[in-house]
């Protein structure tokens, strides 16, 4: 039997307050946290509009990161997230019944319940299961048990059964009453929302709109040395402030504690809590404040523990750029200068040298052709390969040199080269970093191709100096030149025998330069026994050197264990990577881990794996 | 508190150090210079005791041109101002001689405490900090691992003694300290510290400021030559675990081929 209800005038006064008062909080608490993000630096981006769409589409909608990873958690979410969706017109249209103007026709309502019938059953699975997962199996990572969010749970259940039961065919008060009950369950809800995680159902889609599209995403540290007082106080005190996407992703959080999954440190059983100590920790200091000047709040310990891997920023379901150790240390560095000894060591050796290791010559450099300006790439060595912190990799940096006269490709180094200054950048040595770079833009200035076998040498030469200038280089990973040498038959290679080949993504070169498919290419193309670690691609695990960790003498935890644990639990026979950190750190790592009996690990960059099967 | 820091302008371990031809000198051209290691600690302390007692750091040194550089590290990272020590003819002059031109640069600084760095990296003759609290009629104590000053006139100083041991010493204020390395984390010249340099004063002293008689050495170098390295055989005794264990730590601790 399908009939409208009808409303006295006090029901619909109690009901129009009613909304009033939900709604108002709502947007009061709301607007509460966008006048914050509102006082930050910069400015929300508006660029590449259609890309952002996509993504939001890809993100919010198909619930791609929340997912992906976790998929039955992420299954039961999509779940509700969709029931939500599909529940908005049935929202609209209860409330409008309730002022008698209902928006659909009752046969409509009675069609539409055909699609929110069983949404609203997926919906009561997917809310029971998160509870139990949240209460009953309690993960770690979830964090303290929130009473808020079985409040969120009992409301969305009844949120259900009440519209479930609405469906049937009620005595008219009991209708009433169970009309009423979902109304103040609804806007008790939008009372609770703001105050609680939950406002990531509404500040995370713009969230993932407004993510910046390359990571890492800090704020550049431009340092004039002619400065007046008053201008470097100020620029100082900048330092401390986040920008608008940092304090929207304060407020966005969800909790779920993916990047803490993700975290090498936290993994390692470091301090370093990415959810706590990034973002967290932040959220009541900048509600208490009602300002952005926090970002000194950053637990300093966990900070020097990051890797800056970026795999948080890149797991986050709501679009967060989670990672904030460049905030931290900079501000330790040029404010505080609280710097661990070994770190200041480095930035010495930097000043002085323009290398990490304070090396006043190089055997390597003496052996390898000179750039001349006939030549057509500047192979840029990095320290790493130029000072032999690893003697190993030598040979790797001979076969790549093999590969390239094989194809008759010129190449000469620079003989002035100086580090690119990655390891002063991500420690927050922005002065250091400012001297190095302006260094190497002037040795690079005649140059159009740069190829580089160390990842943070390409992503600082290609992308982190032009947040300071332009340049006039194109610079390569050495993996996509090999993989196009083939790819056009400059090279010819056969399947060699190297066992079981894996591939270790180094973070840089698959998050940072999104270059996942060329060294696949390299590698699949001299073996037919390949096989992926279960973390790899943009979803790699670091292998623990990077955000200067290489040059730390000692960490509370084993970050630089847990990679190099699941590369031999993985049972690989040869573990091939496109850095010379990765390898430095596989090549001392794997051996000691090994157990007894069992085969070693050959541990190859992707120049020795090519060179090694050339024809 | 008035406290002067002597701080060297050493060699860097890390560079690679040539002999020159006449075997007098090392060969500058592949050489990076830095601040004595123990003379940072030096400085720190320094630094920490003008921040709980007020006064002000003055830090000294004595050398090249190129040792403008380690007063500039100093004063980034909080000296108050600095004197440069200088001349061609201080070169080559042997620790007593320099302590003569240093004690008469600052005698009449009146410091309260000088603190210096236990040796130099280059030569380390741990004996100057001790040579000015005799030629200013300063108390001394050396292999400093912590400082308390208890009033105007009195400092006590934590000693570093043979195996394991400690010792406090009071001291009388003027004192001369020496500093030995690891007793405090220096900290980094921080990005105002080094945009302050270019407003602090720097005091210059030549030859013609100190007395003549300090001009004269009385060492004379007659070799500079890189230690022959020589077959070493140490027998090590015990039980096989006692014997693996001890291995282990040559390897670590003095072969350094495990880290």
């Amino acid at each position: 039997m399908l009939i409208e209800h009808s409303f006295t005038i006090i029901e619909k006064i109690v009901l129009i307050s009613g909304i009033c008062i939900s709604l108002g909080s709502f947007c009061f608490e709301v607007w509460k946290r966008l006048r914050i993000v509102l006082k930050g630096t910069g400015s929300l981006p508006l660029d590449r509009i259609g890309e952002r769409l996509w993504r939001v589409f890809r993100e919010v909608f198909l619930q791609e990161k929340v997912i992906r990873g976790r998929l039955l958690p992420g299954l039961m979410h999509g779940f509700v997230f969709w029931g939500f969706l599909v529940f908005g017109l049935v929202t609209l249209d209860h409330f409008a019944i309730g002022f008698e103007f209902p928006l659909m026709s009752l046969e409509t309502r009675h069609l539409y319940s055909y699609v929110v019938i069983p949404f609203s059953i997926l919906v009561s699975i997917g809310i029971l299961y998160l509870a139990y997962r949240r209460f009953i199996t309690k993960p770690k990572i979830l964090g303290k048990l929130s009473p808020t969010s079985g409040l969120v749970a009992l409301f969305i259940l009844l949120l259900m059964a009440t519209y479930l039961l609405g469906e049937l065919e009620l005595q008219p008060l009991v209708w009433k009453i169970n009309w009423w009950l979902h109304t103040l369950l609804i806007l008790a809800f939008l009372i609770l929302v703001p105050r609680s995680k939950h406002l990531h159902l509404v500040l995370g889609p713009f969230n993932i709109f407004f993510k910046p599209f390359h990571q890492p995403h800090h704020t550049p540290v431009k340092i004039d040395m002619e400065a007046s007082e008053e201008e470097l106080d100020e620029m100082l005190s900048n330092l401390t402030k986040m920008t608008q996407n940092q304090a929207l992703d304060i407020f966005s959080c969800v909790e779920c504690g993916r990047c803490m999954d993700v975290c090498p440190a936290y993994r390692g059983g470091g301090i370093l809590n990415p959810k706590d100590h990034f973002i967290l920790d932040l959220r009541q200091p900048l509600l208490e404040t009602r300002d952005v000047d926090v970002l000194s709040q950053i637990n300093v310990e966990a900070g020097w523990e990051c890797t800056t891997c970026q795999a948080c920023s890149e797991v986050c379901p709501v679009g967060n750029q989670v990672e904030k150790s460049d905030e931290i240390r900079r501000l330790q560095v040029l404010v505080e200068g609280n710097v661990p000894q070994e770190y200041q060591k480095l930035f010495t050796n930097l000043q002085n040298t323009g290398n990490s290791e304070g090396a006043t010559s190089s055997s390597l450099v003496d052996r390898l052709p000179k750039f001349t300006p006939d030549m057509e790439y500047v192979f840029w060595l990095g320290c790493f390969a130029r000072y032999e912190l690893d003697p190993n990799f030598t040979k790797s940096v001979e076969n790549f040199t093999k590969i390239l006269d094989t194809a008759g490709v010129t190449y000469g180094i620079l003989e002035n080269e100086h580090c690119s200054g990655d390891p002063a950048n991500r420690l927050g040595d922005k002065l250091t970093y400012a001297m190095l770079r302006e260094h190497n833009m002037e040795q690079l200035e005649n140059s159009n191709k740069v190829v580089s076998m160390c990842p943070h040498c390409v992503l600082n030469l290609g992308k982190e100096y032009t947040k300071y200038g332009d340049i006039s280089y194109k610079v390569e990973h050495h993996s996509q030149l090999i993989g196009r040498l083939i790819e056009e038959g400059k090279i010819g290679v056969n399947i060699g025998d190297n066992g079981k080949v894996t591939y270790h993504d180094p973070c840089n070169l698959s998050r940072m330069l999104n270059i996942v498919d060329a060294p696949r290419t390299a590698i699949q193309s001299v073996t037919d026994n390949y096989f992926e670690l279960p973390e790899s691609g943009k979803n790699t695990l670091c292998c623990g050197a990077g955000g200067g960790l290489w040059w730390k003498k000692e960490t509370v935890g084993k970050t630089h264990l847990v990679r190099a644990e699941q590369v031999v639990e993985s049972e690989a026979d040869t573990l091939v990577t496109g850095c010379n950190f990765c390898y430095g750190m596989m090549n001392q790592g794997l051996d000691p881990l090994i157990p007894e009996g069992r085969p070693k690990i050959h541990v190859k960059d992707i120049s020795d794996i090519v060179a090694d099967n050339l024809q | 508190m008035k406290i002067c820091v002597l701080i060297k302008q050493v060699p860097d371990k890390d560079s690679s150090l040539n002999i020159s031809d006449d075997h007098l000198t090392l060969v500058e051209n592949n050489i990076t210079w830095v601040s004595n290691e123990s003379d940072n600690y030096a400085l720190e302390e320094a630094l920490l005791l003008k921040e709980k007692h007020g006064g002000e750091v003055i830090a000294c040194t004595l050398g090249k041109d190129s040792a403008r550089q380690v007063l500039k590290d100093a004063l980034a990272k909080g000296a108050d101002r600095g004197i440069f020590i200088s001349d061609s003819s201080f070169d080559n002059l042997d620790v007593l001689s320099l302590g003569k031109i240093i004690a008469s640069s600052l005698e009449k600084e009146n410091f309260d405490i000088i603190m210096s760095g236990l040796q130099s990296d280059d030569q380390g003759n741990s004996q100057l900090g001790l040579i000015l609290a005799e030629l200013l009629n300063m108390s001394h104590a050396t292999l400093g691992m912590g400082t308390e000053v208890v009033d105007d006139s009195t400092i006590k100083v934590k000693k570093e003694l043979e195996g394991g041991w400690f010792q406090w010493t009071k001291l009388s204020l003027p004192a001369s300290i020496s500093i030995q390395s690891g007793i405090n984390s220096p900290r980094y010249a921080t990005l105002k510290g080094i945009m302050m340099v270019k407003k602090k004063t720097v005091d210059e002293v030549t030859s013609g400021d100190v007395a003549a008689d300090a001009l004269e050495s009385n060492v004379t170098i007659n070799k500079i030559y890189v230690p022959d390295k020589t077959k070493e055989t140490q027998f090590i005794e015990g039980s096989p675990d006692e014997i693996s264990e001890k291995l282990v730590e040559l390897f670590r601790n003095d072969i350094k081929v495990l880290n």
